[in-house]
């Protein structure tokens, strides 16, 4: 009898290690509570659905289920508090919405989320219930084809907001579906600083001769022309995608995955020709290829470069309680100026709508319910002003004339100029092409600026990629 | 209690969980991944068997080959330049007579550090504008070198990086056994007039010889699977040059999701780390005869 018990507790202690380390690993996945899976009671989810008003909860107060929902965001940083103060009144608000949900953040910086995380958990098939989603091939039409997205087109329907969006939804969209939304859009130009400007006497770099005088000019006086952080080729590539857009003509970046245009075209060629012949004359920061993208900003923050090539999002690091206060009201903004010969309209400007939120396909009702809260409360007229005010992001919603005028901030006003002076816009080619295209103009573009590779050996390896991509996906 | 202590089940109810994890989490992945390297999972969609397509465009691929050569050239640093300047500070820690503690405490302090740490404290000493080897550079009127941005000093760098990582282990290793030697032969030798270098290379050395042998091993194993200095002080940047065959492999699965070619890389790395001590092993170790004082 005794030997029996000793075994019997032998094997429950051994158990009980072995359902600890389970249990731990639970926790980590970020999954929702268990409590959050197991049937709720009809009362309780039926009002939750309901998305029912804080009253409507109060009314049943003692059926509220607590249960938490993972939210992926990227918005860690300095640079990045005027979104994340956005995105906590969001949640606050959708907490207060929905009885029992408390999200559980989580904030990931966002090449680590986007390349390394998300696609880790896609693949094991527990991505957070709500996650920051980028548009394109690569990202969001990829894992809905895979059936990992939740489909929000019903969603959008119910709450009556679909038609309230730009016509931005594209890249999120597989087969009519909608599968992910922006928060918002951005276009990506020149920011100088109009001290140094001033300093050389330099005309604002809004014709090619004026840019060229320029970069010049700062480069003989042993200031950085553009400051640039190479480490991810994503930075660089941004300047890449407007001097296509420029040389190549608008309609290149587009067509690159449907074959009607090629990366080893004399044309594509000569925007990387460009590209090199810049690195060449030093117009780039030195020991580019070991800066992180925060260096940029910090170099052109300290005077140490005139220019940065960088996108519209950039504009709310200049505001005086910002990262970049220190050039506060001396930074002004302005489009790539047209090349010369360069084909297609040369007022066009790149214009994304990429970075957005996607949400997981297995929910379940009190999930989904919370989703839907999340959804009203992101994507509303007080949500998209507010991004467009105090974060300087374009909205990806309708916004009525009076609230477009409420913008005072001089550098965002630029930056609605530049657009709205644009003859078209083109997109960024990262939300065009296949992920694999577009980790190959990375590699490719790093090897143009350490000098390991030409401009036509550049435009020949990403062409054979995308060849084998639009080869793959017939 | 005394009986059930007797009954080996009770032994195998102990390690059981431990079974259960060493096979949830080694051998599953390692069997799993093995049957990948033969697919072309993309980790969304079902996979397809494409026989030995994966491996036949691994040894295509410029860039995993190069990433080989970077791994070699780990490999032959470790043991051409490493090894012998392990045995040497080794030898004079031994011979040194006060604060020899002090000195086995500060060689083997790096070894302690975790690599993310060693990594972000060597990205500061490698600061372009601002690092402590730029400003010592500068002294001299040396300009500024961009140590971890230029393809032909980031592979050094990660190198010297690496090696002061593991030196210090490596040389207490050693030190131990040249300190388990008996002073006797050490003594003859002074009194048959052998000078300093000349105990040193033909007595120490040779009788340290197996301890050696192990380091060299450790050094080739740690040379093949070298990554997480890597990726934490360059991501395999500027441009490639320190890519390294784990960080390929890395790249390829998690951030292109080739999880199939991964998978096929991840077993061509573990051929070739097998295959090259093996190597070692039966054409060099095996010779060594046992030494008995």
């Amino acid at each position: 009898m005794k030997k029996k018990w000793t075994s019997v507790m032998a094997a429950s202690v051994a158990m009980s290690a072995v359902l600890a380390g389970c249990g731990g690993n639970n926790d980590n996945n970020g999954a929702a509570s268990p409590s959050a899976s197991e049937p709720a009671s009809p009362s309780a989810s039926a009002s939750a659905s309901a998305s029912a008003s804080p009253t409507a909860s109060a009314s049943e107060p003692a059926k509220v289920e607590n249960f938490t929902v993972s939210l992926r965001h990227i918005q860690i940083g300095e640079p990045q508090k005027f979104r994340k103060a956005i995105l906590d009144d969001v949640v606050k608000k959708t907490e207060a919405d929905v009885p029992g949900l408390k999200f559980e953040l989580d904030g990931v910086e966002d090449s680590v989320n986007r390349f390394t995380k998300l696609p880790a958990e896609m693949a094991a098939g527990n991505p957070p219930k709500v996650f920051s989603l980028f548009g394109g091939a690569g990202d969001a039409q990829k894992y809905a084809k895979a059936g990992r997205l939740l489909d929000l087109t019903p969603i959008l329907d119910e709450l009556g907001i679909r038609d309230k969006f730009l016509n931005v939804l594209d890249s999120f969209s597989v087969d009519g579906k909608v599968y992910g939304l922006p928060i918002g859009g951005n276009t990506e130009g020149i920011f100088y600083n109009t001290d140094l400007f001033a300093k050389y006497s330099l005309n604002p770099p809004t014709t090619w001769d004026d840019l060229i005088k320029a970069a010049d000019t700062l480069a003989q006086n042993k200031i950085t022309p553009f400051a640039v952080g190479s480490k991810g080729a994503w930075v660089p590539n941004m300047l890449v995608n407007t001097l296509i857009g420029r040389v190549a003509g608008e309609a290149a970046i587009p067509g690159f995955k449907s074959g009607e245009a090629k990366w080893s075209s004399p044309d594509v060629v000569a925007a990387y020709q460009l590209y090199a012949d810049w690195e060449k004359k030093g117009y780039f920061t030195k020991g580019e290829l070991g800066k992180e993208y925060g260096d940029m900003l910090n170099d052109f923050v300290a005077g140490k470069a005139g220019m940065m090539f960088d996108g519209s999002w950039r504009n709310s690091a200049f505001k005086n309680d910002a990262v970049g206060a220190a050039i506060a009201g001396k930074v002004a903004y302005v489009a790539l100026p047209a090349v010369p010969n360069g084909k297609g309209d040369q007022t066009a400007v790149n214009a994304n709508y990429g970075e957005g939120y996607g949400f997981s396909a297995d929910l379940n009702d009190n999930e989904l319910a919370a989703v839907k809260a999340f959804i009203k409360n992101m994507y509303s007229d007080e949500m998209q002003l507010r991004g467009l005010l105090e974060d300087g992001v374009l909205p990806s919603m309708q916004l009525s004339d009076e609230s477009i005028a409420q913008v005072t901030d001089p550098l965002l006003k630029q930056v609605l100029d530049v657009l709205k002076s644009a003859g078209k816009t083109f997109p960024h080619f990262d939300s065009v092409v296949q992920s694999k295209v577009y980790t190959e103009t990375e590699t490719q573009l790093q090897k143009l600026i350490a000098g390991k590779a030409s401009p036509q050996q550049v435009g020949d390896a990403i062409q054979k990629v995308q060849d084998a991509e639009n080869a793959a996906a017939k | 209690m005394k009986t059930t202590l007797k009954n080996p089940y009770v032994y195998l109810l102990f390690v059981a969980p431990t079974v259960a994890m060493y096979f949830l989490f080694f051998i599953y992945p390692t069997i799993t991944s093995f049957v990948f390297g033969f697919t072309n999972w993309d980790g969304l969609n079902d996979r397809k068997f494409v026989g030995l397509d994966n491996f036949a465009n691994a040894f295509k691929d410029a860039e995993f080959r190069s990433s080989i050569w970077n791994n070699l050239v780990i490999l032959l640093f470790s043991c051409c330049i490493q090894v012998p300047l392990i045995v040497v500070f080794s030898l004079l820690i031994s011979h040194v007579k006060r604060f020899q503690g002090f000195y086995k405490t500060t060689v083997f302090m790096p070894s302690i550090l975790s690599t993310s740490i060693i990594g972000i404290l060597w990205g500061y000493i490698y600061d372009p504008d601002v690092g402590l080897l730029n400003s010592f550079l500068n002294v001299f009127g040396i300009g500024p070198i961009y140590w971890l941005a230029e393809p032909k000093w980031a592979m050094f760098s990660i190198l010297l990086t690496n090696a002061w990582q593991w030196m210090g282990f490596y040389i207490v290793l050693i030190l131990a056994a040249i300190l388990g030697i008996p002073k006797d032969i050490d003594e003859a030798a002074m009194i048959d007039g052998a000078t300093g270098v000349q105990r040193a290379w033909y007595l120490t050395v040779p009788l340290i010889r197996p301890i050696i042998n192990v380091v060299i091993m450790l050094s080739i194993a740690g040379a093949l699977r070298v990554v997480d200095i890597v990726l934490v002080m360059t991501g395999g940047g500027p441009a490639g040059s320190t890519e390294v065959m784990a960080s390929y492999m890395v790249n390829k699965a998690i951030k292109y999701g080739d999880y199939g070619y991964g998978s096929a890389l991840s077993i061509i790395i573990f051929v070739i780390a097998l295959i090259l001590t093996a190597l070692y092993q039966l054409l060099i170790a095996r010779r060594q005869e046992r030494i008995e004082y």
